[in-house]
């Protein structure tokens, strides 16, 4: 376990101190802003332990001293460790569900432990990452079969399974974020085709009619299928087929006083174009024509699974997510938290108002502005030049983390160092995006900003391993020149 | 380098568009979009307004006509409640257990953190009381409100209410639910009194509890207090004017000749200024409102009255000027003036000279002068110059304009010109047509302080100072400078002399029309009665006079409307004033049971 400080200097010249600059920079101003979003004026120290930034503090000293315990950590404990921690991180959101677990905010994500709340979900993502490098890095390992990929879901979905079924959909959606991860690593582009139509029309579905939608997809289809082979007459002629057919059957059942929508009318008469276009299609040759069906057929069938779903979902999600896409809005109620934390953010202007200053924030008119509205503080007090010095140091350190990915000699470090980036990259992007308006309310920490112990640390461990294989990556380097 | 550096290069740049794209959003927000700002202003700071106290107003001898009053208002921040002792509670603040549950009640559904009144208008000892027990979640507040002391002149004094929205857009220093003077010297000392609000900043939060002053109150601003004004009133002569005229409809109106400064301005009926103050106010303000006899109605400066026999003396005045009068001149009366029309008069003796004349009221007398005046073709060619000419001496006693006093609502009162005749009459009229001017009748109209400025007039033998009712605002060297000129009369000061020996004898000789109750030894009051004629009614009773004889101290106009004879009603009220008001006694207490017992019917006022 302890190593020789040979040759190079030891292991401090192997360390990527621009990463452990940025992490420190990214921390340190983490914390003031902490500090100005929890200061109530009642302590005379930043140490108070009564206060959450005192609180803070000691999480982030723990911290650090587990980080330089884990530098001194073989690296290759991490590859052995890697499903044991999986396991136990497991183990620890199972153990949420016994008598043992605590409750809050309607999710039941947290253990107690004497007077320490500790959330399982933050941790699962290092068994996580670490689990699923150790998975892709075994030599028969590849994305192009489909029984790695079934295991490799099945890796990433029994722990996203258990945080969804803890009612914290938020830590569940990170998961998702091991598709950047994957995307590096060769996974198949329609995969992302596919979620990105998916995901395109969830959002469709909700913005217009079915159907317009119905209109719309046919559209869009018969488009698609003329531009790939070139038979534009017969594509119109079967459109203008299928409008007339609609608005005399739309007459037809108006004239026997049948009450039938115009969603169901062109369904009909869909139905009954089925025949031709089969034929059709048998006839010219032309297969794309059935997949092109399918598209359409799966489309229709999914956006009518949506308006399902989402009736089911619970009214403050439903609100969630007609506001984000601009449907609704009501500052007194459910739109409230965005809008106070937009106008938090957009009343900082260019140069903020100031550290301490911030009246929104201070005053409560953010809600859990030290925890997952952590950024409308830094927005207020610091403004523009605040929120791009964090963007920025985020965006860095991002890119830092994949640096140190395309670095490593082995697929293991560099599956995790991108699993690492993936993760701090959807929780800015998910946790900015919600203060802004950008995404729906997802309750997810901003890393390093966010109050709270368990998501410092996992986040600190996080980094640190990835610190660690880079530094053991570049000892093997060094001696191999 | 290694397989899929591609991807690599590709995801960095999808990392690079992703912080872009919150970079832009961002930009938006913060730098392009300032309807943030504006909605963070609103959102956590707010605007206390602290209201000065009212400017306080006193009488001439520096008694309280106006108070500010200290009010306390008990507020209740529910949520800040914790349990206590509701019976103490009750005792201390005078009101019914189901009261104060109701009130409680009430204060919970408005807000369970933002402070209502619980109870207003609390005493100073349960203020303090509650003070000393300090129950979490109650706090007392300072306001304050008018008191009138003496409850006296409340037409003059006017009274305050909220700002109309005509107010606030004439005077952007008004906000909603702020008080303005509404009428009176509130409202024409508005300025003076209401002081200048000041303004707390503070930091409120989501629940709207202040957390502290914005930029430690460096926005701030201190509320001015208004400025006292000493009023030319006398509290006791203005209390002693309106007891004596309970149940009667008309005016006082007394002047210190030599100033102009009002000591007596009193309208009845009256109301008590206090029923305009506080929770009562709306209902009281409706039924005073509604009150037929109008008591909201100031008479002294509202109403045109006909000023009857007392206008004898500015048509004596005028032919005495016009030099068709001498002081020696006879015209005999017997029971009228029999040209015309005829003008009818009481039995007196006769032939009369121009004194007599005064003392003894003759119509036919001032007919005489009055045709004289028009008909004077030596000097006019017409009789419309002439009227023109009577008009100019008429103005310049203060009659047909406003007198430009410092309150409000002044009315300018009527004197018919030439064009009106000639529009009226098709430019057919003589003097005969218009003979009713020559005593007070006909088209003339003055309100009661033009009577009373008339009286100052004559007592200063042929000049006045414009008639006010405030002599001093706090903090000034002096009033407005108008009220400093001189008003000088186009009569020459010797031929007032005859005219006041009219006046003396009228009360003080025998045939005299306000002997019999106006007269009192060493009083040297001079006046002039009138019965003003009334087609409506009984005829009003008035009198306007002055005293001593000699440098006089008070000028006084009495109305009483439908009085009947000038000397029964008007002249014992004047006379008991101006010996109250000189001597500071009242030597003739039956005379003041004879004034209030005086029953006047008002049969249109009073009909349904």
């Amino acid at each position: 376990m302890i190593r020789s400080n040979d040759r190079r200097g030891g292991i401090t010249s192997n360390i990527d101190w621009v990463a452990v600059l940025l992490y420190f920079a990214l921390i340190t101003f983490g914390w003031v802003n902490i500090y100005a979003a929890t200061n109530r004026g009642s302590a005379d120290s930043a140490f108070a332990i009564t206060e959450r930034y005192g609180m803070q503090l000691i999480w982030i000293g723990g911290s650090l001293l587990i980080g330089v315990v884990m530098m001194l950590l073989d690296y290759k404990y991490y590859h052995i460790l890697a499903y044991p921690a999986y396991i136990f991180a497991l183990l620890l959101i199972i153990i949420t569900f016994t008598p043992l677990g605590h409750e809050s905010n309607g999710a039941h994500a947290w253990i107690k432990i004497g007077p320490l709340l500790i959330q399982p979900a933050e941790f699962m993502k290092i068994g996580a990452a670490l689990a699923v490098a150790r998975f892709m890095s075994a030599y028969t390992f590849s994305t192009q079969k489909l029984s790695d990929v079934v295991k490799l879901a099945a890796i990433i979905g029994v722990p996203m399974l258990a945080i969804l079924l803890q009612n914290d959909t938020g830590s569940a959606l990170v998961y998702c974020s091991f598709l950047f991860m994957l995307f590096r690593e060769g996974l198949n582009v329609w995969i992302y085709v596919v979620i990105g139509f998916v995901v395109a029309l969830f959002i469709l579905s909700f913005w217009i009619e079915p159907t317009v939608m119905v209109v719309l997809l046919i559209v869009v289809c018969t488009a698609l299928q003329t531009l790939q082979n070139r038979n534009i007459r017969a594509s119109l002629r079967y459109l203008a087929g299928v409008t007339l057919g609609t608005i005399a059957l739309h007459y037809l059942f108006v004239a026997l006083k049948t009450d039938v929508s115009m969603f169901w009318t062109i369904l009909i008469v869909l139905g009954a174009s089925l025949p031709f276009v089969v034929v059709y299609a048998y006839r010219k040759h032309l297969g794309s024509v059935f997949m092109y069906l399918l598209l359409f057929v799966f489309s229709i069938g999914f956006s009518q699974v949506t308006d399902v779903v989402f009736e089911k979902m619970q009214p403050h999600q439903k609100h969630r997510i007609l506001d984000l896409l601009g449907i609704e809005s009501d500052a007194s109620k459910w739109g409230y938290n965005v809008i106070q934390s937009k106008i938090a953010i957009g009343s900082g202007g260019f140069a903020g108002k100031g550290f301490m200053n911030g009246t929104q924030t201070k005053f409560n008119f953010v809600p859990e502005q030290e925890t997952d509205f952590i950024f409308c503080t830094v927005g207020e007090e610091w403004g523009f030049l605040g929120t791009m010095f964090v963007l920025v140091l985020f965006a860095m350190f991002i890119l830092r983390l994949m640096q140190m990915g395309e670095r490593q000699q082995e697929s293991f470090g560099r599956v995790y160092c991108y699993s690492v980036a993936g993760i701090f990259m959807m929780h800015v992007f998910i946790n900015i995006g919600m203060t802004i308006g950008l995404m729906p309310v997802i309750g997810i920490p901003l890393p390093f900003f966010s109050y709270g112990g368990s998501s410092f640390l996992a986040f600190s461990l996080l980094f640190f391993i990835a610190l660690r294989l880079d530094e053991a990556n570049r000892e093997l380097n060094s001696f191999s020149i | 380098m290694y397989q899929g550096s591609g991807k690599y290069i590709l995801l960095k740049y999808a990392v690079l568009i992703v912080f872009g794209i919150i970079a832009l959003r961002l930009f938006h927000i913060q730098i392009i979009d300032n309807s943030y700002k504006r909605s963070s202003a609103n959102n956590s700071l707010r605007y206390e307004v602290q209201y000065p106290p009212r400017g306080v107003v006193y009488d001439r001898n520096g008694e309280y006509l106006i108070q500010s009053k200290e009010i306390y208002d008990l507020m209740i921040i529910p949520g800040d409640v914790e349990p206590f002792d509701t019976m103490l509670m009750c005792r201390i603040v005078n009101v019914s257990k189901e009261r104060l549950k109701r009130e409680l009640r009430k204060a919970r559904n408005y807000s369970w953190r933002r402070p209502s009144v619980l109870l207003s208008q609390i005493s100073k000892e349960a203020k303090l009381r509650l003070d000393e027990l300090n129950y979490p979640g109650f706090y007392v507040v300072l306001r304050t409100a008018r008191s009138y002391p003496r409850n006296i002149a409340g037409n003059l004094l006017g009274y305050v209410g909220e700002v109309s929205e005509k107010d606030i857009e004439r005077d952007c220093y008004y906000r909603s639910g702020d008080y303005i003077g509404k009428s009176g010297i509130e409202l024409a000392y508005e300025k003076e009194l209401r002081g200048e609000k000041g303004v707390k900043i503070n930091l409120v939060d989501v629940h709207g509890i202040v957390k502290g002053q914005y930029e430690d109150g460096q926005f701030d601003t201190l509320p001015t207090a208004g400025l006292a004004l000493t009023s030319t009133l006398d509290a006791r002569l203005q209390e002693f004017g309106e007891q004596l005229m309970v149940g009667k409809v008309g005016s006082i109106v007394a002047i210190e000749p030599a100033t102009g400064e009002i000591l007596i301005m009193a309208s009845s009926p009256s109301y008590n200024p206090d029923q305009l103050v506080g929770r009562e106010r709306g209902n009281n303000y409706m039924k005073l409102l509604n009150d037929r006899r109008r008591p909201l109605f100031n008479r002294a400066v509202m109403s045109k009255y006909p000023p009857g026999s007392t206008f004898k003396l500015v048509n004596g005045l005028i032919g005495l000027q016009e030099g068709v009068l001498t002081t020696g001149q006879h015209y005999p009366c017997s029971m009228g003036y029999k040209v015309g029309k005829g003008v009818a008069c009481h039995a007196h003796p006769s032939p009369i000279k121009l004194n007599q004349a005064v003392q003894m009221s003759c119509n036919a007398y001032f007919c005489y002068v009055f045709r004289n005046i028009l008909d004077n073709n030596k000097k006019y060619d017409n009789i419309g110059d002439a009227l023109d000419k009577w008009n100019e001496y008429v103005y310049s006693f203060g009659f047909g304009r406003k007198l430009d006093s410092d309150f409000t609502g002044e009315l300018n009162g009527n004197v018919p010109t030439r064009n009106y005749y000639d529009r009226v009459y098709n430019k057919h009229w003589n003097s005969l047509t218009v003979i009713s001017l020559s005593i007070g009748q006909g088209e003339l109209g003055c309100t009661p302080l033009q009577m009373a400025n008339l009286a100052a007039t004559i007592a200063n033998r042929g000049y006045y100072y414009i008639p006010h009712v405030v002599k001093k605002i706090e903090g000034r060297d002096s009033i407005d400078r108008r009220f400093y000129e001189r008003h000088t009369t186009l009569i020459d000061r010797k031929h007032f002399d005859p005219i006041v020996d009219g006046m003396y004898k009228a009360v003080h000789e025998p045939g005299g029309t306000a002997v019999a109750l106006g007269y009192l030894q060493g009083l040297e009051l001079c006046g002039k009665t009138g019965t003003a004629q009334n087609p409506q009614g009984k005829d009003h009773s008035t009198f306007l006079g002055f005293a001593p004889k000699d440098n006089p101290k008070i000028a006084i106009s009495v109305y009483v409307e439908n009085g009947g004879f000038g000397g029964t009603i008007a002249v014992p009220i004047a006379s008991l004033i101006v010996e109250k008001y000189l001597t500071d006694t009242i030597t003739r207490p039956h005379l003041v049971d004879y004034v209030k017992n005086m029953k006047i019917a008002y049969p249109y006022y009073d009909k349904k």
